[in-house]
């Protein structure tokens, strides 16, 4: 007598894994959600590709303004350094007048 | 209406004639440059034509002090014109070269300021300023050395209040010299 619970649980067991045909229409269900969801699973993909594409161009613009300043810069010293050299030679060529013009006994300041 | 983008046109060219004519063009290089340069054993060339000069001074601002003197000093000017030539031994040059050069900028707007020969060792020295209503617009300066040729052209509105301060920097003691002999020419100048 004390068993029969057990026998009652074996039997719903056995049920429960017993090979069952699916329900009509079942296919059918899986197969249009299928075609629903695939639609949504690109439009993810895309949207991942433009946030990449936006990441990168804002990444590139980065750089690219980067480099634009430190090319800006190394023109900017280039052009210093030039009027640095058109200075030291302006200060070269009158030094020698002054020079020339001392030995000939008439200095500038006179 | 016609008629009044033709007025347009035409006041915008009167306008903008003046305005032209104001900024001083550098020149073109030199014939014999070329030349001088094939012979010599190092050339130093500046070409800052007004927007260069505008950028380097925007460069400068700031800096420190001495870069600040010389941004106010190029600030405004047209144009600098540098060429130097040295020679490793006397000789490389004629006189003749060194009369093309002298004859290629020395035009009739230029007085003479300094103008010095030595004979015997071939060295000589022109300055010439240029004078626009009794202001300096311009400075040139041919030096000749046996070993070594400098032109120096500056174009624009020279401060010779700020000349006279860079003599105090390193290196550009002689630029403050010239400014009273230019400032004595201005006088005589603004009296003509």
């Amino acid at each position: 007598m004390e068993l029969e619970p057990m026998d009652d649980f074996e039997k719903e067991l056995r049920q429960t894994f017993e090979r069952q045909p699916a329900p009509p229409g079942m296919k059918g269900k899986i197969m249009a959600r299928r075609r629903v969801s695939e639609p949504r699973s690109h439009a993810v993909l895309w949207q991942r590709l433009a946030a990449s594409l936006a990441l990168a161009a804002v990444l590139g613009g980065v750089v690219e303004w980067n480099w634009h300043l430190r090319e800006e810069r190394r023109k900017g010293e280039a052009a210093r350094q030039q009027v640095l050299t058109a200075l030291r030679i302006t200060n070269h060529a009158l030094n020698h007048m002054n020079k020339q013009l001392a030995a000939h006994g008439r200095a500038v300041q006179e | 209406m016609q008629n009044r983008i033709m007025a347009l046109v035409l006041g915008a060219a009167v306008l903008a004639a003046p305005a032209r004519a104001q900024t001083a063009k550098l020149p073109a290089p030199s014939p014999v440059e070329k030349a001088l340069a094939a012979r010599a054993f190092s050339v130093d060339e500046v070409t800052l034509d007004k927007n260069m000069l505008a950028f380097a001074a925007k460069f400068m601002a700031g800096k420190n002090k001495d870069d600040a003197g010389i941004q106010h000093l190029i600030d405004g000017l047209d144009g600098i014109y540098i060429r130097d030539y040295e020679f490793d031994k006397p000789g490389q040059f004629t006189a003749e070269d060194v009369e093309q050069l002298r004859k290629y900028f020395e035009t009739s707007e230029w007085s003479p300021l300094v103008r010095d020969r030595d004979r015997k060792t071939g060295e000589s020295t022109d300055v010439m300023i240029k004078l626009v209503n009794g202001k300096t617009g311009g400075m040139f300066i041919l030096d000749v050395c046996p070993k070594e040729i400098s032109v120096v052209l500056i174009l624009g509105p020279i401060r010779m209040d700020d000349l006279g301060k860079l003599s105090s920097l390193g290196g550009l003691g002689a630029l403050g010299t010239v400014e009273k002999s230019v400032q004595d020419k201005e006088k005589k100048g603004g009296h003509q």
